[in-house]
């Protein structure tokens, strides 16, 4: 499946557009939101996680950055908005000398799209910039998790690897903490100041690096509000005067009003993860995070009568046939994102950076094409009740096998590349160089159609400044999405276990694994909800409560993140 | 006839050029000499010494040498990662994967249990054979109609252009065919639309997991049907005309002929393809059941290979997988000693004899 279209056209900036990557690919392959998380070491922790006094032994130090002023600061978990456009005169510099020593490093990362030739300006100058000589091997972000095992498993593994956090399936984890190299002794403490926008990465990002009770990933900050978002045809719903809903109950029955199967026009694509954060399920996205204390006793989400509301209600919307069909056949059906801005959907659920990728792809396309993000209500039209997400999802790694030399040039280039909105670094990061990538127009920059080819994803993940959306392009799309991020994050609660990366033993590392194809099954008619609730019964019995115990010796030996 | 025919259509690539001399045509009584005898029936020269076999054959085995390390490398060599069926496997422990195997725990029979009391395991291997006799059914036959039609087109343009259009979508990806399915027969596609526009329900043959088994063949059959026509095409342009007009002459009608010449003329490659399917019954078809998972859920799709796949490379479990795919491997060598053994007692050559 092509990764998002928009991810790789118009006048674009990274940090957002990575993680709708990240999504799209998700969706393609089918299991989003499932990621078990890393941790054991070559110095033996095998499974847990490390936080609290521990931790803060590892992690690096935090000095903030102070580039240029957001326009809507962070708040509630949010990333922090950036409206205007810096005009290149205003640039300022947080690299000021090279710091790479002019050795070569090979990357392996996922890519979502076509990889441009690699010996093309845009990757010469930044290899310049940085003072590093990468070398990209660049593969299918779809299928990245089947290539991550064969890689791992064999005595070559590339210099660097990127990985996701939800390719951290099954025996990954332990590779993680087999393979890849301890990056403590140069940047834990007051280390991290040699590279002065690594140090300004947030803590609680960089909490999620830690692997097997070392400091292995330089992870790429997140904003902890949900990054999944409703989105709906703002255009199409003024001209039918439709107003959005505003619970469960109103979303059915406008649903049925609203689909017109014989003008091929359906009121919404696949709602399921939209059902899940409407009733408060527990937040799928890392294993850890699906349990929670509930009371004295730890709770899986799969446990919870929310999670079965939840199927529930998306049954009935399928059962209703207000879901697309192209949607009822799931992953071979196509992109929901391209029914919705074909018009043949009206809602849809997607990473909230569809919401500047598709605006920008339609400008183009169709003048009157207007979307916005709708705010989650609860199960009875009140308040929802939301989960954290983990604040960083996509970590680099360096091979146990690199020299100390190319582990330095490494923090180089992702140093340069966590470069702050503002900087001539982040420019030439985001969109090329000047002139041949982008050229400035009435102030705002804009990519040639060279830069739309070649910058379109290869430095993104290695290397991230806080958290953030800038889009001086669309100021009004990025203030939509930092303000939608605020007012969620006020709904939004952590579990137990957030901003900890914790590796499960693998004896159970697979027990959920087939829960989401159950999901997909109930939703769609073909399964029971009394089948969920065997096949709960069935996990506790093979192990989910031995996992349950597990996991309550974690929390209670070593506390949460905070 | 019939021994005349099979090396005609199938094995034509691994024998000797001299077979174009027609020597094999009277292959009964292997030639003294070098001359000639080169069919695959000289192997039964075992008198001769092996010194002047050498010399004589040395050119053609060395010929077969670079394909022979292919298989090894490709298919030998890998067969021996079975082992990791009987461990605990995990490719991460060591350096890399492959070292990993020797450092990897024994388990005995342990997988080989867990796949025999997982019910999702009994349930793929019922897809599957239910998908097997289906396509044996539907699809087997429909390659030997079309070859059979495609012959009785006389005008070679003709001929073409539909063997063209039959080849074609043999080239077409998964995802491909599985999209024009989709847009013909799916919820929202050409059909269900215009039903709709006439007042009528919609359909979707696409996400019914109880038409699921007839869908896939469906696809099967266009994709690879016409494909699948090139060997019986093959064996019938290699019947004699002569048989056809002495047939005539005798009276035979059109259909008389096609029942005592064709068809006879075919049955030794319609045995040996028979053979060759069931020996690959398990196989049926990965990449378009997987892709088409999600629409019509797990219990309708799920045959062996995807449940291997699922289990190995998805949760990573390979001593699962590995379990499971010899459990195929096993089951697949005892059918296709059966059929082998079935095409026997009918008469024919089948894949090998002894």
């Amino acid at each position: 499946m092509t990764p998002n279209a928009a991810s790789s056209s118009g006048p674009s900036r990274r940090g957002f557009l990575t993680s709708t990557a990240a999504a799209t690919a998700a969706v393609a392959v089918g299991s989003p939101l499932l990621a078990a998380c890393g941790g054991g070491g070559q110095e033996g922790r095998k499974e847990g996680t490390t936080s609290g006094k521990e931790a803060a032994k590892i992690l690096p130090a935090f000095v903030a950055s102070s580039v240029v002023t957001p326009d809507i600061p962070a708040k509630n978990g949010s990333a922090a908005g950036f409206t205007r456009a810096i005009p290149t005169a205003e640039l300022k510099t947080s690299v000021p000398k090279t710091l790479g020593s002019g050795g070569k490093l090979k990357i392996m990362s996922p890519f979502w799209g076509t990889p441009p030739r690699g010996d093309n300006p845009y990757y010469t100058a930044m290899n310049k910039a940085v003072g590093v000589d990468v070398t990209w091997q660049n593969q299918d972000g779809v299928t990245y998790d089947q290539k991550l095992g064969a890689v791992l498993a064999s005595s070559e593994i590339p210099d660097v690897v990127v990985v996701p956090g939800w390719n951290l399936m099954g025996r990954i984890p332990s590779a993680v903490n087999a393979k890849f190299a301890d990056l403590g002794p140069y940047l834990s403490g007051d280390k991290v100041k040699d590279y002065p926008n690594l140090a300004a990465v947030p803590t609680e990002a960089w909490q999620r690096g830690i692997f097997g009770g070392r400091l292995r990933g330089i992870p790429m900050p997140a904003p902890y509000v949900t990054d999944i978002a409703p989105l709906y045809r703002k255009d199409l719903f003024a001209k039918k005067g439709y107003t959005v809903p505003g619970s469960p109950d109103e979303f059915l029955a406008w649903a049925k009003e609203a689909t017109d199967a014989k003008s091929k026009l359906w009121a919404c694509d696949d709602m399921k993860w939209t059902a899940f954060h409407v009733f408060g399920v527990l937040s799928g996205g890392d294993k850890a995070l699906w349990w929670n204390l509930e009371g004295d006793k730890l709770v899986n989400r799969i446990e919870t009568e929310q999670y079965l509301e939840a199927l529930e209600w998306t049954r009935k919307l399928y059962a209703a046939g207000v879901v697309h069909p192209d949607a009822v056949q799931g992953e071979s059906g196509g992109d929901a994102g391209n029914r919705f801005t074909a018009g043949e959907v009206l809602v849809y659920n997607q990473n909230i950076s569809d919401w500047w990728g598709k605006t920008a792809e339609q400008r183009t396309q169709n003048a009157d094409f207007e979307m916005e993000a709708f705010d989650y209500f609860g199960p009875d039209g009140g308040d929802p009740t939301l989960w954290a997400v983990q604040p960083s999802n996509i970590f680099t790694f360096v091979s146990k096998k690199a020299s100390e030399q190319q582990i330095k040039d490494l923090l180089a280039l992702c140093n340069f590349c966590a470069a702050p909105y503002g900087t001539k670094e982040f420019m030439l990061t985001a969109y090329g160089v000047e002139g041949t990538d982008y050229t400035v127009e009435k102030g705002l920059p804009v990519k040639t159609q060279q830069g739309i080819n070649e910058v379109n994803g290869a430095y993104d993940y290695t290397g991230n400044p806080a958290p953030y959306i800038a889009y001086p392009d669309l100021p009004q799309v990025s203030k939509g999405m930092v303000e939608w991020q605020q007012r969620m994050g006020a709904f939004t609660k952590k579990s137990s276990f957030f901003g900890l990366t914790v590796t499960e033993p693998t004896r159970w590392a697979n027990l959920a694994d087939d829960f989401e194809q159950l999901e997909d099954d109930v939703v769609r008619g073909r399964k029971k909800i009394s089948d969920v609730q065997q096949a709960v019964s069935d996990w506790r019995s093979r192990g989910g409560d031995g996992l349950r115990d597990w996991y309550r010796k974690l929390l209670d030996d070593n506390g949460s993140a905070d | 006839m019939s021994h005349s025919t099979v090396p005609r259509g199938t094995t034509e690539a691994q024998t000797s050029p001299q077979d174009e001399d027609g020597t094999t045509r009277t292959p009964k009584v292997p030639a003294p000499s070098g001359k000639g005898g080169r069919g695959p029936r000289a192997k039964k020269a075992g008198r001769l010494p092996f010194g002047i076999r050498w010399r004589r054959d040395r050119t053609l085995i060395l010929m077969t040498v670079p394909a022979l390390l292919l298989v090894l490398v490709f298919n030998y060599v890998p067969i021996l990662g079975n082992v990791v069926a009987f461990q605990d496997y995990d490719p991460y422990l060591s350096e890399n994967g492959f070292v990993a195997i020797f450092e990897s725990p024994w388990t005995g029979f342990e997988q080989f249990e867990r796949i025999f009391a997982d019910s999702a395991f009994w349930h793929a291997v019922r897809n599957t054979f239910v998908l097997f006799f289906l396509q044996l059914v539907l699809y087997f036959p429909v390659p030997i109609l079309l070859a059979l039609l495609i012959n009785s087109v006389v005008r070679p343009r003709v001929r073409a252009v539909a063997q063209a259009i039959m080849y074609l979508p043999h080239f077409f990806s998964w995802v491909l065919v599985v999209t024009v399915f989709m847009q013909i027969f799916g919820g929202a596609g050409i059909i269900a639309q215009t039903l709709r526009r006439h007042g009528y329900e919609g359909f979707d043959l696409m996400t019914n997991p109880e038409v699921f088994k007839y869908l896939v063949t469906a696809e099967t059959v266009w994709k690879d049907a016409g494909w699948g026509i090139i060997v019986f095409l093959a064996a019938l342009s290699s019947v004699s005309n002569d048989l056809y007009e002495a047939a005539a002459m005798d009276g035979a009608g059109r259909w008389r002929r096609m029942w005592h010449v064709t068809l006879p003329a075919l049955r030794p490659v319609i045995a040996l393809l028979l053979v060759l399917r069931v020996g690959d019954a398990l196989t049926v078809g990965f990449e378009q059941l997987l892709l088409q998972r999600q629409a019509v859920g797990v219990d309708a799709s799920e045959v062996l290979d995807t449940y291997v796949w699922w289990n190995g490379i998805r949760n990573q479990d390979f001593s699962y997988a590995a379990a499971a795919g010899l459990v195929k491997g096993a089951v697949g060598l005892g059918l296709v000693l059966t059929a082998n053994k079935v095409a026997h007692l009918m008469g024919e050559q089948g894949v090998y004899k002894k």
